[in-house]
């Protein structure tokens, strides 16, 4: 295996391409697809099988030639990576902007990830999206007179975006430099507009996508400028080195430092312009260009003491991290992400709970080398807010997607707060075991609503006995994001996926809060009562779905338990569920999820960071682990997940509290959590509306000013034209041509004339002709002599 | 004595037949058709595939990149820019990179016509032998004009080129009116054969000589001395006797009434053989028969002969290009329509000769240059000429009808054809971007050199009498265009049951798309082109 190490980016690559073919393929041939474009389905679902193969296969190269857990960053040893260079777009001011790659085992746990998933959902969409291939009544889209919608079916057109969107989220996952990111974002971006604009009929849904598509444009926007910061100070965009040519990262954590964190010197130096303009002026005789960058040089760790150029990379950060923000559906950009439930449920589970909306977590701990301790924290603090957001709204949400969604958004902030107090690998983490069970109990809402066609769980309850795989399934997926499991068996916890990487998060956070009091005691206190929501609403969605009575008899009666191609799927996740990240694995020589992650670990995220703006430290990782940490913190996670699967039980299991009580009781806190905490509201009048009036006031401008100076010059210029026209045109130019064409016709048939057709005379004409051109001749040479 | 002779005769007659090669390898074609009908084994071989194969010999062995060069020994090949002009058969004809370039051109027009004749019906199995050694001897005469350096030879392959083009007229047995038009052209050939002959032998009587560059010696000679009244009368009546033969060669006014008669009555495929092949060699040999008699050792000499003939042959193609032109406008005959235009592009065609004349002794380089735009525009209207005659005979064979009012609605009926076509036409009219307008725009670039390096007059004059005529073109061309694509199907328009088929189809296409695409990349035309005529003038 490990000869075939040199193929791996071949290997990765044939894997991100495979999709795109299929995407072509479809795009262009789905005529011949058969009916509908049946084999739509088949082809893509074909495609992203092969990657997935190629992907755990490329895993397996990897991890025999890097065995996972034998790279030991406690004594600083530099993660494996392979960088590589594909194809130059450009070069500018000597610096290559090309397709390149950067591989190491974040990329490959990815690569799994993605397309395991991605397959999961295939197989099952290939059923879910079965009423497409006949003619489609949208029952939720009317026509103006009040009609339903009757449209043809888009199985091909489903399938090819997905295909799309697989070949954009692996080709961001492999990418290795910010432009390359940038593009696959934007990609994905795309694809998630197609997607949630499936039912592009439905007012609902256009909305929804254009509203994801214009939130995800703000954070791009940072995102642009945290790339020009890089671009302009570091002249690269290139995350590792390649050919010799240095990338941000080791710019930013150079071996000579030991990986420590330090202000590269482009940026120091474009920082400190002014102070070099200083030198070249204040010389006393004119400097060459070498001598002032050594002098520059000489003066740079002064600079640096001074942190000129600090502020620059905290742009960079922020600014990347502002990307982050858009497309992690992080506060204060979350709010197009529950609305993207709009597309069909297969999108939601792949594209807006497992792998795109991860993408910005996944690029946050991409670029973790560049990120300031005073970035990290900003990214701490959106993650946990958007938790507490997320898991408030999700406690009232009646819509089984929503609360998905928005159980979703809370866990991202889980990441973004892990990440952000210096918890690389508990946020990488939560970002793999997150992906499978969110995927799973998004398909099985989608399994729910094939069966019982409505979102609302107050129209569910009781299907338990109709659909037993999909209630056993989604009751292992809500145990497993509750994070469920006994902290030590033999020496060992043992748990549902959940409960390992969320463990991890909370032992950063109190590691975090042991060196910064003020803010780590908030932190801990929302992830610790995050914890608690996460398993209340969990379980308040599935005892309101599967438990108790029907509440909807008719659509109770409708009800079936999904085809198998659904619920295979189903299993296999809940199966990934469960023992995605069991440490027992490494017993058999497999490399386990935690030792994976920690082989990726950026070099230099091995020690303590301090701000140098602010006063907080991030705890290396390896101080959560320790005993003083890990037996209270399990304790109180166990605790809070209990209570929260508890109260659910008593609200909604066995009835002792009524839901309807408290919510009166508590009705202004209600309220305001069932209307979103009004974000909508508040973004509608101040975003919308300003930007309305603004353009109203352009508009205006534009009509009363500029349009009526434009229109009377060209109503002069039409009076003119008309003048003109009627004496040049009509009288003069018209009438020479048709005057000339006339003559021309005229003479033309009078010439045909000529052509007797009579074969004595045209004997007579050679001669005739001959003399007549000789008389013609001579007597022009007399006229000319004489 | 006796034996230098015969030693000396014997390897000219032998280096001689190389540069002959591709005329042996069309005559051996003939021989092989001839004998191929008189065994039971070889009847059943279609002749027109044996005429193919031979074609495509003969342009191997004539080598057009390549081609051989018979004045080293043992004898090679050299790049078509090196070639030197040289005499074959003590001097009855020249063997030259102009030469070659316009036979090769001829060959690849006889090789897309012989494919023509294969997808139409006109020309059935069993005229097949017939037809295609006509076709092929025509050719071999029409090779002798271009590389013709004898009037003797001027002659005989005038003869040799006409003589089976009249059989070839009247080839459709119970045809009335191609019998009458064979019976015309045939006259009428004979009378220009004999007015021209006439005049062949005034000329020769009066310089001593039927070898042209020696003819061209004693003229300077002549003029050097100073020309008697009777002679210059003499001289001038046998020019224009010359001019008249070759003049009906090219359809040229006066000497063009033959022309429309006899493409109306001749199949389109004949008509395509004679509008562009015929044309081709007769434009090739006005340029031999104009430059033997005025290009001298010493340019300086014959001035005052070649601007009478720069006249002479400017104002006839000035009056051929307008009287065609005009002609055309009122016909209802596709092929009456194609036959007037075919004298308007007989005369662009001799427009291209009088700057070549001014220019010699002047620029040389530039003279050359200008019979190059000559090739390149006789490379372009081979083209789209054939392209416009296939038309003809597809439709023929669909519709059973060549009028133009029985056109209309072809876009909807066959829209392959109706594209084409109209490419075709807007391409014959010359304007950008089709090939039309790179050979017309050489040919005018030509003439605009010409008058910028000597300042004639004549030759701005014709400059403005091609645009005009150029403008006046575009009417009687976009009409059939309009009749295709705008009018409404008439009742009585003659049926069409069947379109033409793929092959036809792709056939149109094959010949459209270059003059379609010619612009993008027409440079490596004309770099061979000119390569082939740089050695014209020495």
């Amino acid at each position: 295996m490990q000869t075939l190490l040199p193929y791996l980016p071949s290997l990765l690559a044939i894997a991100v391409l495979l999709p795109l073919g299929s995407f072509c393929a479809i795009l262009l041939g789905a005529q011949w697809l058969g009916a509908k474009g049946k084999f739509a389905g088949t082809l893509a679902t074909t495609a992203v099988l092969a990657s997935t193969v190629l992907s755990f296969f490329s895993a397996g190269i990897w991890f025999t030639a890097h065995p996972a857990g034998a790279v030991d960053h406690a004594a600083h040893e530099v993660p494996p990576v392979i960088t590589g260079h594909g194809y130059t777009l450009a070069t500018l001011a000597g610096t290559n902007v090309g397709i390149n790659y950067y591989i190491d085992a974040l990329t490959i746990v990815m690569f799994c990830l993605v397309t395991f998933i991605a397959t999961c959902i295939h197989f099952y969409s290939t059923s879910y999206m079965h009423d497409e291939l006949d003619d489609v009544v949208d029952q939720e889209a009317l026509l103006e007179d009040g009609e339903s919608l009757h449209r043809p079916g888009r199985y091909a057109r489903f399938f090819q975006s997905l295909s799309l969107f697989c070949f954009s989220m692996l080709g961001l996952v492999l990418s290795g430099n910010y432009l390359m990111t940038f593009v696959f974002w934007e990609l994905v971006g795309l694809c998630s507009w197609f997607l949630i604009g499936f039912y592009v009929e439905r007012t609902t849904a256009s909305t929804a996508a254009n509203k994801a598509f214009i939130v995800n444009r703000i954070g791009d926007f940072g995102m642009l400028v945290g790339m020009m910061a890089l671009w302009g100070s570091l002249g690269t965009l290139n995350f590792g080195d390649i050919d010799q040519q240095q990338g941000i990262f080791s710019q930013v954590r150079g071996e000579e430092n030991h990986y420590a964190l330090k202000v590269p010197d482009g940026m120091v130096r474009l920082a400190a312009g002014r102070q070099i303009e200083a030198l070249a002026l204040h010389a006393t005789e004119p400097l060459t260009t070498e001598q002032l960058a050594a002098k520059v040089n000489a003066e740079m760790p002064v600079w640096r003491e001074a942190n000129l150029g600090y502020g620059l990379l905290i742009i960079a950060g922020l600014g990347i991290f502002c990307g982050c923000v858009g497309k992690s559906a992080q506060f204060p950009l979350h709010v197009w992400l529950p609305d993207a439930m709009e597309g069909p449920t297969p999108v939601s589970a792949l594209v807006h709970s497992a792998t795109m909306v991860a993408a910005g977590v996944f690029l946050v701990a991409r670029s973790y080398p560049i990120f300031l301790p005073e970035v990290l924290l900003v990214v701490a603090c959106a993650g946990c807010i958007t938790l507490l957001i997320g898991a408030s709204i999700a406690l009232v949400a009646t819509d089984i997607k929503r609360v998905l969604a928005y159980s979703t958004i809370s866990q991202l902030g889980y990441m973004m707060l892990a990440l952000g107090c210096g918890g690389w690998a508990a946020g990488v983490m939560h970002l793999v075991t997150h992906a499978c069970f969110k995927s799973l109990l998004f398909l099985g809402s989608g399994s729910v609503i094939h069966a019982v066609q409505t979102n609302e769980m107050p129209q569910m309850g009781g299907l338990w006995r109709k659909m037993p795989w999909t209630a056993g399934t989604m009751l292992v997926g809500c145990l497993a994001i509750a994070g469920i499991g006994i902290p030590s068996v033999f020496g060992l916890p043992i748990g549902l996926a959940g409960y390992y990487s969320k463990d991890l998060i909370l032992e950063q956070v109190y590691a975090f809060r042991s060196e910064n009091p003020l803010w780590g005691s908030f932190f801990f206190a929302a992830a610790a009562g995050g914890a608690c929501l996460t398993a209340f609403y969990m379980f308040r969605m599935w005892f309101l779905t599967f438990w108790g009575e029907p509440r909807a008899a008719k659509r109770f009666d409708r009800a079936h338990e999904s085809p198998r191609v659904m619920v295979v799927p189903l299993v296999l996740l809940a199966i990934l569920a469960v023992c995605v990240a069991w440490p027992a694995f490494s017993w058999f020589g497999l490399p386990t999820l935690s030792r994976s992650i920690e082989q990726a670990r950026p070099a230099g995220i091995w020690a303590d960071m301090h701000g140098a703006l602010w006063h907080i430290t991030l705890p290396e990782e390896s101080k959560g682990h320790t005993a003083a940490v890990t037996s209270p913190v399990g304790l109180i996670e166990l605790g809070a997940a209990l209570a929260g699967i508890a109260l659910a039980a008593l609200f909604y299991a066995w009835k002792v509290l009524d839901p309807e009580d408290v919510s009166r009781s508590f009705h202004p806190l209600y309220h305001t959590l069932y209307r979103k905490w009004y974000f909508d509201e508040i973004y509608q009048a101040v975003f919308v509306r300003g930007t309305m009036a603004l353009a109203h006031c352009a508009s205006l401008l534009d009509r009363l000013l500029i349009d009526r100076l434009v229109d009377g010059l060209a109503r002069l210029g039409v009076g003119l034209a008309r003048l003109s026209d009627l004496w040049l045109d009509r009288q003069g130019i018209d009438g020479l041509v048709n005057w000339f064409a006339e003559q021309t016709y005229r003479l033309g048939s009078a010439l045909r004339t000529l052509q007797t057709g009579s074969l004595r005379q045209y004997v007579m004409l050679i001669v005739a002709s001959t003399v007549a051109m000789f008389l013609l001749i001579s007597f022009w040479t007399l006229a000319l002599t004489g | 004595m006796l034996f230098t002779l015969v030693n000396h005769l014997t390897t000219d007659t032998l280096a001689s037949l190389v540069g002959l090669g591709a005329e042996l390898v069309l005559c051996a074609t003939i021989v092989l058709i001839l004998l191929a009908r008189m065994f039971q084994l070889t009847q059943r071989i279609d002749s027109t595939w044996l005429a193919m194969i031979g074609t495509l010999l003969a342009l191997m062995v004539l080598s057009p990149l390549t081609p051989w060069d018979v004045t080293r020994s043992p004898v090679e090949m050299v790049s078509i820019g090196e070639l030197p002009q040289v005499e074959l058969f003590t001097g009855m004809l020249v063997h030259d990179g102009f030469g070659v370039m316009v036979k090769t051109l001829l060959l690849v027009f006889l090789l897309l016509l012989f494919s023509l004749i294969k997808l139409t019906k006109a020309h059935g199995k069993a005229d097949s032998p017939d037809f295609t050694t006509l076709l092929l001897g025509a050719t071999i005469g029409m090779f002798l004009m271009i590389s013709t350096n004898h009037v003797l030879i001027v002659f005989l392959a005038i003869e040799m080129a006409s003589v089976p083009s009249y059989a070839m007229v009247a080839i459709r047995r119970g045809d009335r009116k191609g019998s009458e038009a064979a019976l015309k052209y045939a006259v009428y050939g004979a009378g220009a054969a004999g007015v021209m002959l006439y005049g062949i032998s005034l000329l020769c009587g009066l310089l001593n000589s039927a070898h042209l560059p020696t003819m061209a010696m004693r003229l300077s000679e002549l003029t050097s001395a100073g020309l008697s009244g009777s002679q210059t009368v003499l001289l001038v009546m046998a020019a224009l006797m010359i001019l008249a033969g070759l003049a009906f060669k090219l359809s040229a006014v006066p000497f063009h009434q033959w022309c429309p008669d006899v493409f109306e009555g001749a199949t389109a495929e004949v008509g395509a053989f004679l509008s562009v092949a015929s044309k081709a060699a007769a434009v090739a040999l006005l340029v031999r028969v104009a430059l033997g008699l005025g290009d001298s050792v010493d340019p300086s000499l014959l001035a005052t002969v070649r601007s009478f003939l720069a006249m002479l042959i400017g104002v006839v193609a000035m009056v051929t290009c307008t009287f065609g032109n005009l002609a055309a406008f009122a016909q209802t005959n596709m092929k009456r329509l194609l036959a007037y235009s075919t004298i308007a592009h007989a005369g662009y065609l001799m427009m291209a000769v009088p700057p070549m004349l001014a220019l010699v002794g002047v620029d040389n380089a530039a003279a050359s240059q200008c019979a190059g735009y000559l090739g390149l525009y006789l490379a372009v209207y081979l083209l789209m000429n054939l392209g416009a005659f296939a038309v003809v005979a597809f439709l023929r064979d669909t519709m059973g009808s060549e009028e133009i009012r029985d056109y209309a609605g072809m876009i909807h009926r066959s829209p392959s054809v109706a594209i084409c076509l109209s490419i075709l036409l807007v391409s014959l009219i010359g304007l950008p971007p089709l090939a039309g307008f790179v050979g017309k725009f050489a040919v005018f670039g030509g003439i605009a050199q010409g008058y910028l390096a000597t300042g004639d007059t004549l030759l701005a004059v014709m400059l403005l009498v091609g645009c005009l005529n150029t403008a006046v073109s575009l009417f009687y061309y976009l009409r059939v265009v309009k009749v295709m694509t705008m009018d409404p199907i008439d009742d009585e328009a003659a049926p069409m049951l069947v379109g033409p088929g793929i092959l036809q189809r792709s056939y149109l296409w094959c010949v459209t798309l270059p003059v379609l695409l010619l612009i993008i990349g027409w440079n490596w035309l004309n770099v061979w082109i000119q390569a082939a005529t740089s050695g014209l003038f020495s």
